[in-house]
């Protein structure tokens, strides 16, 4: 049995039975392993190489043939052209051969065993024998047509593949495997040849040659055309996808020292915009998906985690210092509670071919979210520990004392007047020498970043598990300590029957998030511009500086450290849990039904201590603290019945299914205040009076059914069929239901013949479009009804409460639908090696349903109504993909996007009429700010003065007819560069993001000139007017608050001078990675060891007037510039 | 294929079954009441009416009580009766002081009284409308709360017609019908308030009732037919009917529940002197007038506390009137004297509530009929009126024999007696054309400039942009 076991290692694959009759089974192998003729690749060994021997020694027992011919490579210079899969199947060699020439040892190597060597130049292509010269043909074995044959389809490691598919080659004869990757074919003629194709791995063709048994092990395709992709209610690759999807990797997304995933996403996407709207930790994100399609309502996309819709309504709170995500109520981003060290891969889905199936929901396309399974094989244990600092992107530059004081003074010089006894900055209360930066301190101080991973995964052919652990923490800026902590544990577990007929997948994840925070951002116009010359912070004995007058009253009442005594302190517990159980019918139908249940626990204890406002206002206020508590649950049921067979000439793919969910939502809050000491703020039992806070009530039911049809022709053709009827618990009784659908369809022209022939250049060349429907029902829950709410009063009215209505309502809800329109072409040329895919998008959302602005004399200033207006989203988008040098050693890739998007309001019925004339413009973008224009400085004044719209300066403009000038905000183009190179275990990534836009740049806080609570300005006032005929472009300083420099000053604000450009170039991540050689792990007893450095938002390249162009805020802290480094091992 | 097809039938059979109406029905959450049951039960159709007296108590925009008593504070920087001290960072006290109001304040920031009254009206429209409709409210409960609704609404269009002049009038909930509704002339609104008031002056108890508008009750915090009546006579004066004003007064002043109380006694809950008081509801204050117009011992701050009596104000009172006395107190700040008013008198946090928020009193009933006489020429019934206020104070009786003087003479006793609530002093400035004469000296010295078209407010720029009907008031 020696000849059993030297064969083993190729054969493990061939069912045991096989073995009985070895004779029979050594030529049986043989025949097997003659493939196909045709060279599917060339693997290039050594190039060039002149001065080589035509002799060749060889010596060794059991090698694998690859290894063979590249000794012999070695020795000759010859390079080696063959199907790889040869390599794969031909048996190991023993050899032992001393100077022997070329020939000889190639005969060594092939003889008898089917194959054929051909010299050419310096190229030895070696190929199988045409079957008709087969030497070692059995009698015994398969004399005539077989009536049947069968097989099995395996991956490279001998896993079976269950639902590869099997083609007859030019017939419409095919079928796909079984859970153990047994399939079976009628009628298959003796030269026939048969392709298998399997989601992710190298289409394969094999010629049967008369065998009755056929093993084909596929190969993972090395080529990012067969990378799975992640898609609704299955997976595909970008090969045979019609849809609009892309993916992120992990890999991407660990080089990012980020604690949201979709921090991590910023730029990689072509259609995907985001925006940070701060830079404290947990805070909101603004997700738009291809424009926005929504007028009013919810534009964010639906986001899924492994198959279970994930609730993006934050928990209702009591602080809010966090900024918004652009339309729930909550204000943290929800996805910062999933760990990004758990994430496998996020597929974005953007048309209507990949979304439709979501219905109602996806209108505004989907964002999936897949987390790390396990592994077969031995137990691997991964750690990693990251350390790092963050700082604010970028600073203003500000006014010093000196400056400053000298345009408090032209300010009162110009006013006429003198310092009166509240300008504390001049007449000697403050310090007129003292100076502080106080962005510096404020705001810009750094913060730490950690993160540590450990991860374990294994098990075997059955069974697989994940599970890993983190511990995260960041903090803010501030000066204190605002820590965000997280732990989290992530595990997932994947089991199949012996008979590989029921599978079981259970994944969960469980996160705490201990997150500390001041109430107040303190990077408000309060406090970013305070007078440079404001007292310290802190009194010499650590207590909270007032600067006490002598009256004791507080001159420096807004000392920013006060406001920061007010600390929130939220814990939040999220866990997200998924089960699937599937069955195998028969062969190609299974039925399966996905679980998911979610939880949000979260709980809150804002305190207020009486420090927080100065000594002398103390006795008119007191201490307080608020409790809330909040709890979110969701649970959904899918159950899907799946049917995969190939007939006609392709293969078809039908799935059906019904979802069944409920989201549910109960939170409340407590105040407290009266208490007697800030030390027991905590104790609501310590609270003289307690009254309710807020309470929040809902309920959402969702049920729908959908179905799918995609059928792949001839690997050429595809058709991919989307349907779904959905149904809402946010809509009236007339408009529950609703039907969405999608038509995709791709063609692979570089599949056909023609194309082969004539442009061998091209890879890979495909054309999809697709075309379908969306809907979105973001639009809260109830609104149909009107709603009288409770009011709790500290003192009930006549000891009863009231009831107040909460706004108008509309019982004619409808849907608000979008109508997608996606075409694409896909072209890969040198193998691959470029790849690029321009994509030409269209959305039309109509039935806009709007918060339709009402005059207030309606009693509320809106209600929501379906609008037959229509957004018109289009976009063209590209993705370049190259791999610019590729040796064994060294290599560089450049992954280059870019998004051109357009937004315009397409029609708008009645918009005069509407109440929306001054918000829209026909066939402008939806993102608009109507603006005075502002000619400038009035030279005679120095007053700013403007043009009207019947073309005269005024110092006054007329808000109902002169907001003219229309600027939109929306980006004009977006994308992002990423380069990685890779020397031996060193990679460099370098990820530059890109926006060309217009924005709200840092325009007119308060006037030069005037004290009170924000009062420094931007170095730029510098160039104000002073005299009469002065050419300035910034105001004359003035201390006065009233008249016509306010209302002045306050158009200037509302004018197109407050616009700048905020395009930016960033570099957004930079990533260098070492990886130890394998000898060094090895001493160290390790599986692996890389060293690693990250930075994220490094640098920033931007003509902005402000902050950072990202967030163009300047009233919340700047994103972060965090730079880390790490350890990754493997144990 | 036929077990196939079998298979997926049924599986498709299951899923439509399954996707179901009842399945997505959800029921009203859990805190609150939809529209559809709120005026199917006495108790949750009262609370309506409760809240919005809750909402005035509390909500700063319109002229109701809250923190910084917003509706009193911001009127009487308008006018002359206030002067700003400290005056750190506020807009909206800077804009209505020195009259400086234009079209599109809300931006920065500045409260109208615009949209918050609006507000109030559509739970007025909601009542009456709901009242009307109910089948299962006990008919007394839908006799009062039509009554109170239609009061409410008088009420709210009696401040709307003050300050902007010719508004919308809104009398329904339906915004679909109200959206585009231009300005209705002053007298059309003037006669709706009328209107609404004789009917309520019908519908009303002649008892103050408690909450649940079925029960007797000795607190004052809910209108009469009395306090209809006094709104009524109001009206009549403002719209010049000196006969009905007179008639309506005499409905209150001839109603024994009523009588001119001590000078310190007629703020306090419940008062003898109050037709129609509001319950403060906030925890740490009594009134917002309390606590914004008395100084505290640590002087003026630039939160709350920031402007005292104007000396025009100061300098009406009369040698010996009393009022100087007990309605207002004075504080030494950084050396100089500073007067304030002081008809509430609890400003503290931890006080226990006593004074409640003065909406109607019989004082200004005696100065209504008062003028409304002299308009008809019996100027000694008028002067009786003048001098039953007149001798609370301890004044002697009127001098004024002509009309002429006899008006000027209630001008003044209005300034006097009514300083500092609701807006009194500036919406008599406008009904006796005194507004030009006194703004134009009173204005420069809050150091703004007096032009006649502010004595009309600017109507909202967003409501001008939302309602293309609307048309701004002259000069904004």
């Amino acid at each position: 049995m020696d000849f059993k076991a030297l064969f083993m290692p190729v054969c493990a694959a061939v069912s045991n039975d096989q073995w009985s009759a070895s004779n029979r089974w050594v030529t049986k192998t043989l025949r097997i392993m003659r493939l196909t003729a045709f060279l599917l690749m060339m693997t290039a060994l050594h190039v060039g190489a002149t001065a080589y021997s035509q002799k060749v020694t060889l010596a060794g027992k059991n090698i694998p043939i690859d290894k063979v011919l590249r000794m012999i490579s070695q020795q000759t210079g010859y390079e080696f052209v063959y199907d790889p899969a040869l390599v794969e199947n031909l048996p190991v060699i023993t050899i032992d051969v001393k100077d022997v020439p070329l020939e000889e040892a190639l005969d060594l190597c092939f003889r008898g065993k089917g194959f054929k060597y051909t010299f050419k130049n310096n190229t030895i292509i070696v190929k199988e024998l045409p079957a008709a010269v087969t030497l070692t043909v059995d009698p015994n074995v398969a004399p005539m047509l077989p009536p049947l044959i069968h097989g099995r389809v395996t991956d490279s490691a001998g896993k079976p593949l269950s639902g590869a598919t099997v083609m007859v080659k030019g017939s419409k004869k095919g079928t796909e495997t079984d859970a153990n990757g047994i399939f079976m074919l009628k009628d298959v003629g003796d030269n026939a040849t048969l392709v298998i194709s399997f989601t992710g791995c190298m289409p394969r063709e094999v010629k049967v040659n008369g065998r009755d048994e056929i093993v084909v092990h596929m190969t993972v395709s090395t080529s990012p055309l067969d990378k799975v992709q992640v898609i609704a209610y299955g997976s595909t690759t970008q090969r045979y996808t019609t849809g609009s999807v892309t993916t992120v990797t992990s890999k991407e997304i660990e080089q990012q020292p980020v604690s949201d995933p979709l921090q991590a996403l910023e730029g990689r996407v072509p259609g995907l915009f985001i925006t940070q709207s701060n830079g404290i930790p947990g805070s909101g994100m603004k997700v738009r998906i291809e424009g926005q399609n929504s007028l009013a309502n919810g534009n964010e996309p639906l986001y899924v985690i492994d198959g279970v819709p994930y609730n993006t309504l934050t928990l209702p709170n009591i602080g809010y210092v966090l900024g918004g995500n652009g339309s729930n109520s909550g204000d943290a981003s929800p996805l910062s509670f999933i760990n990004p060290a758990d994430i496998e891969s996020i597929s974005v889905l953007k048309d209507a071919d990949a979304t439709a199936i979501y219905g109602s929901r996806a209108a505004n396309g989907a964002i999936l979210i897949t987390t790390r399974k396990g592994e077969a094989g031995r137990v691997t244990i991964n750690a990693s520990l990251q350390n790092g600092r963050s700082r604010i992107t970028r600073e203003l530059p500000l006014l010093n004392t000196k400056q400053y004081l000298e345009m408090r003074r032209e300010a009162f010089r110009n006013d006429g007047l003198t310092p009166g006894p509240g300008d504390y900055d001049l007449n000697g209360a403050w310090d007129t020498t003292r100076y502080t930066d106080w962005q510096k301190v404020l705001i810009g101080r750094g913060t730490q970043y950690t993160t540590a991973t450990v991860s374990a995964s294994g098990g075997n052919a059955s069974t697989q598990y994940f599970i890993s652990g983190t511990y995260q923490k960041q903090t803010a800026s501030f000066p204190g300590t605002f820590p965000d902590k997280k732990g989290s544990i992530d595990f997932n577990i994947n089991s199949t029957s012996a008979n590989q007929k029921f599978h079981l997948q259970l994944s969960g994840n469980y996160l705490v998030d201990d997150n500390q925070l001041p109430i107040q951002d303190l990077t408000t116009n309060l406090t970013q511009t305070m007078a440079p010359n404001s007292p310290a912070l802190y009194k010499p004995d650590g207590s909270i500086n007032w600067a006490l007058d002598s009256n004791g009253n507080a001159t420096f009442p807004y000392n920013p450290i006060a406001m920061l005594q007010v600390r929130d302190k939220r814990t939040t517990n999220s866990l997200i849990s998924h089960a699937v159980l599937s069955y195998q019918i028969f062969r190609g139908l299974e039925f399966r039904s996905s679980f998911g249940y979610t939880n949000q626990h979260g709980s809150e204890i804002q305190t207020s201590p009486i420090t927080v406002v100065p000594p002398a206002v103390q006795p008119y206020a007191t201490r307080s603290a608020s409790y809330g508590s909040n709890n979110s649950n969701s649970w959904i049921i899918e159950p899907q019945l799946n049917f995969k067979r190939s007939f006609g000439w392709g293969r078809l793919d039908v799935l059906t299914g019904a979802t069944f969910q409920k989201n549910s939502l109960y939170g409340f809050s407590v105040n407290g205040s009266g208490y007697n000491s800030d030390a027991i703020l905590n104790d609501l039992n310590a609270a003289a009076q307690v009254s309710p806070g807020y309470t929040s009530a809902s309920t959402y039911r969702y049920n729908a059914i959908f179905g799918r049809v995609n059928y792949i022709m001839g690997d050429k053709y595809i058709v991919d069929l989307n349907l779904r009827r959905d149904g809402s618990s946010r809509f009236g009784s007339a408009n529950l239901f609703h039907d969405f659908g999608s038509v995709g369809l791709g063609w692979i022209f570089s599949s056909e013949g023609f194309i082969r022939d004539h442009l061998s250049f091209l890879s890979f060349g495909k054309l999809t479009g697709s075309y379908g429907t969306t809907g979105n029902d973001q639009i809260g829950d109830y609104q149909f009804l009107t709603l009288y709410y409770p009011t709790y009063q500290d003192r009930p009215y006549q000891g009863a409460t009231g009831l107040v209505p909460g706004g108008l309502s509309n019982p004619y809800l409808e849907w608000e639908s979008t109508h997608k329109l996606y075409v694409s072409m896909d072209l890969g040329f040198l193998k691959d090696r470029i790849l690029l895919t321009t994509g030409y998008v269209n959305n039309q959302s109509s039935n806009q349903l709007m918060g339709y602005s009402l005059p207030s004399i309606d009693g509320f200033g809106s209600v929501l109504r379906n609008f037959p207006a229509t957004v018109e989203n289009t976009s063209i988008e590209f993705t370049l993909k190259t791999t610019n040098i590729k040796t064994k050693d060294f290599s560089w890739t450049t992954h280059v996007n870019l998004t051109i998007p357009n937004n315009k309001l397409k029609s708008f019925p009645n918009l005069v009429t509407s109440g929306y004339a001054a918000q829209y413009v026909l066939g402008k973008s939806i993102n608009l700010s109507h603006v005075y224009h502002l000619i400038g400085v009035d030279p005679a004044t120095g007053v700013y003065q403007f043009m009207g719209l019947d073309g005269k300066p005024t110092f006054t403009p007329d808000p109902s007819k002169d907001q003219y000038v229309v600027i939109s905000k929306d980006p004009k183009f977006y994308g992002g560069i990423d380069n990685t190179f890779r020397y031996k275990g060193v990679e460099l990534s370098v990820f530059f993001q890109f926006v060309k836009q217009t924005g709200y740049a840092y325009p007119f806080g308060v006037i030069p000139g005037y004290f009170g609570a924000g009062v420094n300005q931007p170095t730029y006032v510098l160039k104000r007017w002073q005299k009469p005929g002065d050419i300035a472009p910034v105001m004359k300083f003035s201390t006065y608050e009233g008249g016509s420099i306010i209302t002045s000053f306050f158009d200037a604000q509302a004018s197109d001078g407050s616009y700048s450009d905020a395009s930016y170039i960033r570099l957004k991540t930079m990533s260098l990675s070492w990886e130890l050689p394998e000898k060094a792990t090895k001493k160290a007893m390790l599986q692996s060891c890389q060293f690693f450095a990250h930075a994220q938002n490094l640098l920033t390249i931007t003509k902005f007037k402000g902050f950072d162009p990202e967030n163009q805020s300047t009233g919340s802290t700047p994103p972060q510039r965090t730079i880390t480094v790490g350890i990754r091992l493997g144990l | 294929m036929n077990t196939i097809n079998k298979i997926l039938g049924l599986g498709l059979c299951l899923f439509f079954s399954a996707g179901c109406k009842k399945y997505i029905g959800i029921p009203p959450p859990t805190t609150s009441i939809s529209a559809d049951n709120v005026y199917t039960n006495d108790a949750t159709a009262a609370a309506v009416m409760t809240g919005l007296f809750i909402n005035m108590a509390e909500y700063s925009y319109f002229p109701g009580g809250g923190y910084t008593s917003t509706g009193t504070e911001l009127l009487g920087l308008c006018a002359d009766e206030l002067k700003r001290v400290t005056n750190l960072d506020n807009l909206s006290k800077t804009a209505y002081y020195s009259n400086g109001l234009y079209s599109n304040m809300i931006n920065i920031g500045v409260p109208d009284y615009w949209g918050g009254t609006y507000t109030l009206i559509y739970s007025c429209n909601s009542t009456v409308e709901g009242a009307s409709a109910s089948s299962s409210l006990t008919p007394a409960v839908k006799q009062q709360l039509t009554g109170e609704a239609k009061f409410m609404r008088a009420y709210c269009y009696y401040y709307l017609v003050n300050l902007y002049g010719d508004v919308p009038l809104i009398l329904s909930t339906d915004y679909t019908k109200n959206s585009l509704l231009p300005r209705t002339s002053k007298d059309s609104v003037w006669k709706q308030i009328i209107s609404d008031l004789t009917d309520a002056q019908q519908l009303l108890s002649a008892k103050y009732l408690d909450a649940s508008l079925q029960n007797v009750t000795s607190q004052r915090v809910r209108p009469t037919q009395a306090a209809a009546s006094a709104m009524l006579a109001r009206a009549y004066l403002y719209t010049g009917d000196w006969a009905d004003a007179e008639t309506a007064a005499t409905a209150v002043i001839s109603n024994g529940a009523y009588q001119l109380d001590s000078l310190n006694g007629v703020f306090l809950a419940n008062s003898k002197e109050s037709i129609w008081q509001l319950q403060p509801v906030m925890n740490n204050i009594n009134t917002g007038e309390g606590r914004t117009f008395i100084i505290p011992a640590t002087g003026f701050d630039n939160f709350i506390s920031t402007e005292a009596l104007s000396n025009a104000q100061l300098n009406s009172f009369e040698q010996g009137d009393l009022r100087r006395k007990n309605w207002v107190d004075s504080i030494v700040w950084n050396g100089a004297t500073y007067y304030y008013a002081y008809k509430y008198k609890v400003t503290l946090a931890s006080a226990p509530l006593t004074e409640y928020i003065m909406m109607l009193r019989l004082g200004e009933q005696y100065l209504i009929r008062a003028e409304a006489r002299a308009q008809q020429g019996h100027l000694s019934d008028a002067a009786a009126d003048l001098n039953a206020v007149r001798s609370r104070s301890g004044l002697p009786p009127t001098t004024a024999s002509t009309l002429p003087d006899f008006l000027t003479a209630v001008l003044h006793e209005r300034q006097t007696e009514l300083f500092l609530e609701w807006g009194q002093r500036w919406f008599d400035l406008k009904r006796m054309n005194a507004v030009d004469s006194v703004m134009s000296i009173a204005t420069p010295l809050k150091g703004g400039t007096w032009a006649s078209y502010k004595q009309y407010f600017p109507i909202p720029v967003y409501d001008i942009q939302h309602d293309v009907n609307l048309v701004q008031n002259n000069g904004y």
